[in-house]
């Protein structure tokens, strides 16, 4: 009798003591606008699948929340040889959320895999060509030749370490039930609706996350992202509507944040067709855009103008300054270049994204007044991209983000000619930028490196192939008794830094 | 009956064919090329020419084309680009949400307009007639997309009653998230059905047998339930029908505001990735759900008036 009785207490204490637990696991509730299409980190380039990845993974070494320098992930210390060619990592006392240990030979296989022709980034790790593992937890990487973004790209999501054993067995099964060293571990998803995850109780840090849980909702409408916030129903929104920022942050109970990602917004200036192979006339077009107004009509206040088509990020130059809006410089360009009455052009704009189509409408109006008249083209995305890529345009409403935090890859974009986008389809070109671009990639991280960027921020500054007009800001909101969210520069978030009070 | 619902169906396959044709060329016109947009803006050209190999892009014309036949025929319909999955696995996630609405939406329309139509049928010519045929304007008059986000704040956010979106787990559950949704879509097709129930129900009532039934002294409920209702359904199938139809694909703007996963946000998903296999299959899925329908629609046709051969 006596054994029986006792079972009954244990079942009932455990009932209670997991009755007990349920009540006072917190679960995170996030509204997200993209549905994560995959959570293999080689295979996706969309931000609802890198987001998530990088909760429930980790890199070994990371952005920091500045996003202009790196910090330790799991790799404790590292260390870069003069050369730039050898890489040395020391590892952290890290588990897989099963319990497993992070060794280096996870390491290896993952980066490995980066590289492997699977690899949706692969030209990103090629550089490094061998790998010498010296314990488990220490492991040194080579490079045959000096490569600098190298380094910098091990802080990408596509260089997540993986459980080694667990990938080779199961293959891309394993994306479905993923294990990783991060905050979180996938609990179940749903398809189009939702990602649930739980608290991975072997993680590194120390007492986080501070949730048990956390839910990401995919709400694709903006607006019904807000509206679940307001009912209570999600407790972070990420990129309300930013016409209803201020709306939001005035209403009890919610508070909105924003942070200036790796954007810049600007116009591409097709410099093989006149009037704009003339740099006066380029120089006009920036001077005529009155890039405050645009922030605060187009964007509602949340960014910034933009001095450059380089996103704010490592080696930034933070002095050097947006062009001021002097329209009567403007017209003295113009007249110098032979166009004193102007001159017109067609305006390209992706007709899906709302913020540049009144962008386009705003820069008609003000090009107006240096007599410039616009016609308006609105193409849907993929057209625009066609349109822009065959050179078959006068000017373009465009953007560019960052996928690293290095700016090798963005200035290779942007700047540079001939390269992947020959100067993103402006064709305008720099010799001496050109040879700055070459040389910065050999150079160690460190003041000279950062000296190469500045000059050839400057230079694109100058040569104007853009009209530059601003870096929008990633905005959230989120219920007061949320502490500790925010948007990274990298666009992404650390819910492991989040709490809620009671 | 079977032998005609088999005739039917093999009239199916030169319709089908038609339609993977038309839509395979269609698509071949489309600007944007689906490599470079999977890749991101900043790929190589070597990479981008590695991806369209990969996905036969680069081969002739024909043999795409029978390549997405075989995967018709085997009833993957084709790989997605993006999401790496069989197209048929993707629409099976989705699917049970579209049917949930369809389904739902339907019962919804006919709780509204069955007792609309029959009151304003009684009172033909009458104030109340006019009164709810203005009122059925109004409503075929509403933007869904407005209507939408007016039934959030008003029942989900004021008043509490209902969640403002997304799908729960089970059946139960989606009663209450689905109901928002479903009204919206049910509240259109409740207009055109109360229109043309109404129209129906005042011509049969004037029809010779309703008066013999009358004078062989059928009392007047007896008449209606018996005589005049189901002979002015019929125009009531056809209605149901095309909807339902449309509903599976068309229901975008309703499926996103509410978070719904649903077959019409997979498809403009799709055409904005660039992701031509899942616009190619996904075209092609809902011609055979259109064909399926439509067949069933005359079924019940010809179940509900004998004179009806489904011929």
């Amino acid at each position: 009798m006596l054994p029986r009785l006792n079972l009954k207490c244990l079942l009932l204490a455990s009932a209670f003591s997991l009755a007990g637990m349920v009540a006072h696991a917190e679960t995170l509730r996030v509204a997200i606008g993209y549905d994560p299409i995959s959570l293999d980190p080689i295979a996706t380039s969309d931000n609802g699948s890198i987001w998530t990845q990088l909760l429930i993974f980790d890199t070994l070494i990371r952005p920091d929340k500045t996003g202009e320098g790196l910090e330790p992930g799991l790799a404790e210390s590292w260390t870069v040889s003069d050369d730039g060619l050898t890489l040395n990592f020391k590892l952290r006392d890290a588990k897989f959320s099963d319990g497993t240990p992070v060794t280096a030979a996870d390491v290896q296989f993952s980066i490995e895999r980066a590289a492997s022709e699977a690899s949706g980034w692969g030209r990103f790790y090629r550089p490094i060509t061998s790998f010498e593992i010296i314990s488990d937890r220490e492991i040194t990487m080579k490079l045959a030749e000096p490569f600098t973004p190298a380094f910098n790209n091990l802080a990408l999501f596509a260089a997540a370490i993986l459980p080694k054993a667990q990938v080779e067995a199961k293959g891309d099964a394993f994306f479905d039930a993923p294990v990783g060293s991060g905050p979180f571990m996938l609990t179940s998803r749903v398809r189009g609706s939702r990602v649930n995850l739980a608290k991975n109780p072997h993680y590194w840090q120390q007492g986080k996350p501070f949730v048990d849980e956390a839910v990401l909702e995919v709400v694709t409408e903006p607006s019904a992202r807000v509206i679940k916030l307001e009912a209570g129903e999600v407790d972070v929104a990420l990129d309300p509507p930013l016409n209803q920022l201020k709306e939001l942050d005035a209403k009890d109970g919610i508070s909105v944040g924003q942070t200036i990602p790796y954007r810049a917004d600007f116009v591409q200036l097709n410099t093989t067709r006149k009037p704009f192979d003339d740099e006066r006339v380029r120089l006009a077009l920036n001077h005529a855009v009155d890039k405050n107004a645009l922030v605060q009509g187009v964007l509602f206040g949340a960014g910034k103008p933009a001095a450059s088509a380089m996103p704010v990020m490592a080696y930034a130059d933070q002095n050097l300054a947006p062009y001021d809006y002097d329209l009567a410089k403007a017209k003295q360009l113009l007249a110098e270049a032979g166009y004193a009455d102007g001159f017109e052009a067609q305006l390209v704009v992706d007709s899906g994204a709302a913020t540049s189509r009144n962008a386009a409408i705003a820069l008609q109006a003000m090009l107006q007044q240096v007599g410039v008249k616009l016609k308006i083209q609105m193409l849907e995305g993929g057209t625009q991209w066609e349109t822009t890529k065959a050179g078959n345009y006068d000017m373009s409403v465009s953007y560019t983000t960052s996928d690293t935090i290095d700016p090798d890859q963005i200035i290779g974009f942007v700047a540079v000619n001939p390269e992947r986008a020959n100067a993103y389809h402006t064709e305008w070109k720099s010799d001496r930028l050109n040879a700055l671009y070459v040389e910065e990639r050999k150079t160690v991280n460190g003041d000279a490196r950062g000296a190469m960027f500045k000059e050839m921020i400057q230079i694109l500054h100058d040569g104007a192939p853009y009209i530059f007009l601003y870096h929008p800001a990633s905005a959230w909101a989120v219920q007061d008794k949320v502490k500790g969210f925010e948007i990274l520069p990298t666009s992404n978030f650390r819910l492991e830094d989040v709490q809620i009070e009671n | 009956m079977f032998l005609a619902i088999s005739k039917r169906l093999l009239m199916l396959i030169p319709v089908l064919i038609g339609i993977t044709m038309i839509s395979f060329l269609l698509l071949q016109i489309m600007p944007g090329d689906p490599a470079s947009r999977a890749m991101g803006t900043r790929a190589s050209p070597e990479e981008l020419q590695a991806m369209r190999e990969l996905w036969g892009l680069g081969k002739p014309l024909w043999v795409q084309y029978l390549y997405f036949l075989r995967d018709c025929v085997t009833g993957s319909f084709g790989m997605s680009i993006f999401h790496k999955q069989p197209i048929i696995d993707l629409v099976a996630e989705r699917l049970p949400f579209t049917l949930a609405i369809v389904g739902y939406s339907t019962v919804i329309a006919l709780l509204i307009a069955l007792p609309f139509a029959i009151l304003a049928a009684a009172n033909r010519g009458r104030m109340l007639d006019n009164v709810i045929r203005q009122i059925f304007v109004v409503v075929v008059a509403m933007p869904p997309f407005w209507l939408c986000y007016v039934l959030i704040l008003w029942l989900a956010l004021r008043m509490g009653w209902f969640a403002t979106g997304g799908v729960g787990d089970g059946f139960v559950a989606n009663i209450g998230r689905l109901f928002l949704p479903s009204l919206v879509v049910g509240l259109s097709t409740a207009a055109l059905i109360q229109q043309s129930l109404r129209a129906a129900l005042i011509d049969t009532m004037k029809a010779d047998y309703i008066d013999t039934a009358r004078a062989k002294g059928l009392r007047g409920r007896e008449v209606f339930l018996r005589h005049i209702l189901p002979n002015s359904l019929i125009s009531t199938i056809s209605i149901i029908g095309v909807r339902v139809s449309w509903i599976i694909g068309g229901t975008v703007v309703v499926e996103k505001i509410f978070s719904v996963p649903g077959l019409g946000s997979l498809l403009i998903d799709a055409i904005v990735s660039r992701d031509l296999p899942v616009i190619r299959g996904l075209t092609v899925f809902f011609a055979i759900m259109v064909v399926i329908v439509n067949l069933i629609t005359d079924i019940c046709y010809a179940l509900a008036d004998p004179r009806v051969r489904l011929e």
